[in-house]
């Protein structure tokens, strides 16, 4: 059952901020493909909702010289069948691709996806469930279900999207009262399942650049049990730069394995040379360091753990061989 | 209902045949694809109530207070009910009624629903469940039939020992000495997950109660009119004559609806109660909750071989988790051991099931019911042994093929078998003799057989009536309405009855509308399970069709005056012998036929003959049939070596169903069967933590999505039974139980590993080419790969 709410629908990026700022409960909409199913389950109970569908402005695209500009609007139907993104930032479109099924990428939104609500098998579950489970701190609870005495939520970010613009370099374009902050997308996030985005409560998701620079591959895959609609239980993210037989620069990024996308760090050593064992190796070694996979989907934390060098490796190697 | 006026277009085919054997799109299709169709959840009752559950939130539980007096305070709120409302247990087996509607004493699942609320809007109904208290004493809860059984458990029935709602043990020949004239004998357990059915459209039930006569009307989305409109009269202790059942179109079923389910009967008290109309609509997760599904199963099973691949006895030991009450149940654990039967030449087969209890939701028929997981033990087996003797899957199994007609060891009469004909086509359609063992690493073909019965022999209800009638009616406008009780839940029954209709009278399809169950105006039929709708009600719908058509015969004779023998019935008229030009069209010859009579009303039956309902041992009844369909398939997979991905690439299915009453129809069952066995092989599986559903939705319970719907050619097998309408079979649930053998020996080809446990998700195949403790897939030795 979807609760009573009032729906506002301003023309304009500042007018929606000012909105959110006059009213305290309210939430922005756009595919509303994330926040319709959990309106319904009661996970979320704003008095407004604020539909972003009438602003124009933010379903820009556009592509100067050296970077692309996406409004936070565009869709993720238009982000995966656009072909300069598929040519320039393939990590970006396949990311886009892998998002749930076709109907819901027509409605769902770059903002949508990377602002998605953290998920937990013990979260998105009806009222009545949790309610029989005595809920978790996500919400009314006290405890977190997947880690009983710890103090903060672990609920996963799901993104499948995120990770691909971290290893792309992208920026995000804040918008408030105030007008326009710039932030890195890696400082955007936050390691807390019930705190995960550095937005302020006036702020919007305005835009995202990302750097359109020479000689970048990129690519992005998740583990799927199907084919489709899948949330992915663990999904990875690599952009590399080769120069001859060296590997010059080299990025990777993780979803569904933190409450944050995580980029991982302590890759250097692999850089300066050709792509060996030992570097795989310590692409392994990274991204279980870097990650934190815990017991919040059906799929066992076992497996995720063990399966994302394995993805990442594929993934590389793959890359490095072009 | 289902009343098409409309002309239907007959898809051309090269034969162009009109009645039987033609391509017809369904008669109620168009109402489905332009929205028109009317589901329970849409059927328009102004001013219903708005009827919801509240469901234990505890596996196990004695209750001793429900305290209801807030919820029923609350402005708005027009009935509450409890336990207290029907004391009646219900279950579709007569021996195994153990179900309450609504718990009394004793909560046994989470969901298990525990009182029910009527009120004016949904928001209110919510508050009044919210406001409801309960008092209880938790039990230790069960989760696994093993926990269930062990010594000192707390039983779930205070009737059943050990928690074991019905064990089943037969030997039927001599299996000792079975094995002891084997050359190969072969022992192996297997795992099988839970499964749910996941059709397209929850539960829903409509309720109104007539106050001022003390009759009530329900609609619901029933496989079983008949069945609920009992239970009904049996909970809410009702005549049954003042009781009507209708069921609307009904988005599938798969055997979730084919027994009366608790959401029913709630839903009428609830209007008696608030002597109204109540509507009552579940949640997906309510869904997955009502369950009946098929059970979680552990397998053990041996079989001995001679050298040259001859069956020479079968050993079979099955254990259910039967979920927390009766329903089927019984039924299911005996079908695992009847079956076991029927489909090869095994001259010893012993049998042992045990059928029991836990905290999870009730199991109960799905599509091949009880007999799919034994069906993924036995092929798998066979194929295994067949490999250390070094001779092809194909033919291990035509050495071991029936000869029909036979009765086999337990009771089972085979009259059409067209496995044989089956194999030959999937073995060449698949290029299986080029292509087994060669596609080399990461690609591999399976293949197995499977059968199922064309319905039960012999009825759940034992009222010495037939087993099907079908009405016919034929008035001033001369049009031919069938009415039927059969319940057409998307399977296309409705199109089957009108088919068999318009092939015996040889009229146009503008003359024939169907209407069916509407309990006040069509013939009781008992449902629309284990396949026995197109056989019986099919029979019977020939049946009526021919005492109609030898009174048209009498009218156009008379109205031609001329003897019956000199009519040559050409279906939308009448002719003279040898006299082409004397003729008098069908509204001419209905006008006649009801001369000094008024409407006509014609009634054709279906009965088993008793020889066909199985043995002399207990439980002989199920598995009985009068025709078994037969299907072979073969499937191809490619398997990611580093994710451990399966992706089904194609399958070839062959089915003899005796006769395609349209072929159209058959290949659609065929491919939606293969289709769901599939899911139970790659993703499909219930979870349960501590008995609370984890996975009661459809992101979580993974059935598979287009992406994974591989491309399924099917071969129709016409093997003419003589019993079966124009020689039909069934077409829908055999084809189901072969996928998962046949998948998990395509994977072995693929993989060099063989899966026991199912399913055989990408986390199996990951753990099986990345043993723990070793980082790099082991080499996988592979015939044909250079």
């Amino acid at each position: 059952m979807l609760p009573d709410f009032r729906l506002a629908r301003p023309q304009s990026a500042a007018a929606a901020v000012a909105l959110r700022a006059e009213n305290p409960g309210s939430r922005f909409i756009a595919g509303g493909t994330d926040l319709l199913p959990n309106i319904r389950r009661g996970l979320a109970s704003p008095e407004v909702l604020i539909d972003l569908g009438g602003v124009a402005e933010l379903r820009e695209l556009r592509a100067d010289d050296d970077k692309l500009r996406i409004g936070a609007g565009v869709t993720l139907a238009t982000i995966a069948a656009d072909v300069r993104i598929q040519q320039r930032l393939p990590a970006l479109a396949q990311a886009a691709l892998a998002v749930a099924g076709p109907t819901h990428r027509a409605a769902a939104t770059l903002c949508g996806n990377l602002c998605l609500d953290t998920r937990c098998q013990y979260y998105n579950q009806s009222e009545s469930w949790r309610t029989g489970n005595q809920f978790c701190m996500k919400l009314v609870g006290d405890i977190c279900r997947v880690a009983p005495k710890s103090a903060r939520c672990y609920a996963a970010f799901s993104g499948d999207v995120a990770p691909a613009l971290l290893v792309l370099g992208a920026t995000v374009e804040l918008l408030g009262p105030q007008g326009v902050r710039r932030l890195p997308l890696a400082e955007f996030y936050r390691d807390d399942g019930m705190d995960w985005l550095a937005l302020g409560k006036d702020e919007m998701l305005y835009a995202v650049e990302v750097p359109l620079a020479d000689g970048w591959l990129s690519t992005y895959d998740k583990i799927r049990i199907r084919g489709a609609v899948d949330f992915p239980p663990v999904g990875v993210a690599i952009a590399l730069r080769r120069e001859g037989e060296a590997l010059a620069e080299l990025r990777s990024a993780c979803t569904g394995a933190s409450s944050r996308p995580e980029l991982i760090d302590g890759l250097e050593p692999l850089v300066g040379k050709p792509l060996d064992e030992a570097g795989l190796a310590l692409l392994d070694k990274r991204l279980l360091k870097c990650t934190q996979p815990m017991e919040t989907t059906v799929v066992p934390v076992p497996y995720r753990r063990r399966v994302m060098p394995v993805l990442a490796r594929k993934l590389l190697r793959n890359l490095w061989q072009g | 209902m289902n009343a098409p006026d409309r002309r239907i277009a007959v898809v051309k085919t090269a034969k162009e045949p009109h009645g039987v054997g033609a391509r017809l799109p369904f008669v109620d299709g168009v109402e489905k694809v332009t929205g028109t169709a009317r589901y329970t959840a849409d059927m328009p009752a102004a001013n219903a109530l708005v009827g919801m559950l509240l469901r234990s939130p505890y596996a196990h539980a004695e209750l001793l207070e429900v305290d209801i007096s807030e919820a029923v305070a609350t402005p708005g709120v027009r009935a509450v009910i409890t336990g207290d409302a029907c004391d009646m247990p219900f279950g579709v087996i007569p021996i195994a009624q153990n179900e309450f509607p609504l718990a009394r004493d004793k909560v046994r699942y989470i969901g298990d629903p525990i009182a029910a609320v009527a009120a004016v809007d949904e928001a209110t109904a919510r508050l009044a469940i919210s406001r409801i208290r309960l008092r209880v004493r938790e039990l230790p809860a069960y989760f696994t039939a093993a926990a269930a059984r062990q010594p000192g458990a707390v039983l779930l029935h205070d009737n059943k020992p050990d928690n074991i709602e019905r064990q089943v043990h037969n030997e039927f020949g001599d299996t000792q000495a079975g094995f002891a004239a084997a050359e190969l004998v072969r022992e192996e357990t297997y795992e099988c997950a839970e499964v749910h059915h996941a059709m397209m459209e929850p539960n829903a039930a409509l309720a109104a109660w007539d106050n001022e006569r003390g009759h009530l009307t329900l609609w619901s989305v029933t496989q079983v009119p008949y069945y609920v409109h009992l239970t009904l009269a049996r909970c809410l202790k009702m005549e049954a004559a003042h009781i009507r059942v209708i069921k609307p179109f009904v988005g599938g079923g798969f055997g979730h609806r084919t027994e009366s389910l608790n959401f029913e009967v709630i839903c009428a008290l609830l209007a008696r109660a608030a002597n109204g109309t109540v509507r009552l609509l579940q949640t997906r997760e309510e869904t997955f909750l009502s369950h009946r599904g098929r059970p979680e199963s552990h397998i053990r099973i041996k079989l001995g071989l001679t050298r040259d691949g001859r069956l020479t006895a079968c050993d079979a030991e099955v254990v259910q988790r039967g979920g927390a009450y009766g329903g089927y149940g019984l039924v299911t654990i005996l079908y695992s051991g009847a079956l076991l039967n029927g489909l090869y030449d095994i001259p010893a087969v012993k049998y042992d099931g045990y059928r029991v209890y836990a905290n999870t939701p009730a199991c109960g028929a799905m599509r091949g019911h009880g007999t799919v997981n034994i069906r993924f033990a036995f092929e798998s087996l066979l194929d295994s042994m067949a490999a250390e003797l070094g001779l092809d899957p194909f033919e291990v199994r035509r050495r071991n093929l029936l000869q029909s007609p036979t009765e086999t060891i337990n009771g089972l009469i085979i009259t059409s078998y067209g496995l044989p004909d089956c194999l030959d086509w999937v073995e060449s359609a698949s290029g299986w003799r080029e292509r087994k063992g060669k596609l080399g690493r990461g690609k591999g073909l399976g293949m197995a057989c499977s059968h199922f019965v064309s319905g039960s022999a012999k009825p759940v209800h034992w009222s010495g009536e037939p087993h099907a009638v079908i009405i016919l009616k034929l008035d001033f406008d001369a049009a031919v309405t069938i009415l039927t009780g059969a319940s057409d839940i998307g399977q296309g029954s409705s199109t089957i009855i009108t088919q068999v209709v318009a092939e015996v009278l040889g009229i146009g399809y503008h003359r024939i509308r169907i209407v069916a169950n509407d309990s006040a105006i069509t013939p009781k039929d008992n449902g629309s399970y284990s396949s026995r709708v197109t056989f019986m009600v099919g029979n019977a719908a020939a049946d009526a069709a021919e005492n109609l058509k030898r009174i048209l015969v009498a009218s156009a004779a008379r109205r031609l005056k001329v003897d019956e023998s000199e009519v040559v019935w050409l279906g939308e008229a009448a002719a003279v012998s040898g006299d082409p030009e004397r003729q008098i069209p069908f509204a001419e010859i209905a006008e006649e036929a009801l001369v000094g009579t008024g409407t006509l009303t014609v009634k054709g039956t279906f009965t088993c003959p008793p020889e066909f309902q199985g043995g002399k041992h207990r439980g002989a009844a199920v598995g009985s049939s009068m025709g078994f369909s037969y299907t072979a398939q073969a499937v191809e997979v490619s398997v990611d070596m580093d994710l451990g991905t399966v992706t089904v690439d194609k399958v070839w299915a062959a089915i003899d169903c005796g006769f395609a009453l349209n072929p159209m129809s058959v290949e659609g069952q065929v491919q939606g069967a293969v289709w769901m066995g599939m899911g139970q092989a790659i993703s499909e599986e219930t979870v349960y933590e501590n008995g609370r559903h984890m996975a009661a939705n459809l992101l979580d319970y993974r059935v598979p999505t287009i992406v994974e719907s591989p491309d399924i050619e099917v071969h129709i097998v016409e093997s003419i039974d003589p019993n079966g309408p124009f020689g039909a079979k069934e077409a829908s649930e055999g084809p189901l139980s072969g996928f998962m053998s046949a998948l998990a020996a395509a994977v072995e080809d693929a993989t060099g590993h063989r899966f026991t446990a199912l399913p055989i998700t990408p986390l199996r195949v990951f753990d099986a080419l990345h043993p723990r403790g070793n980082k790099k897939p082991p080499p996988t030795a592979k015939q044909g790969d250079a």
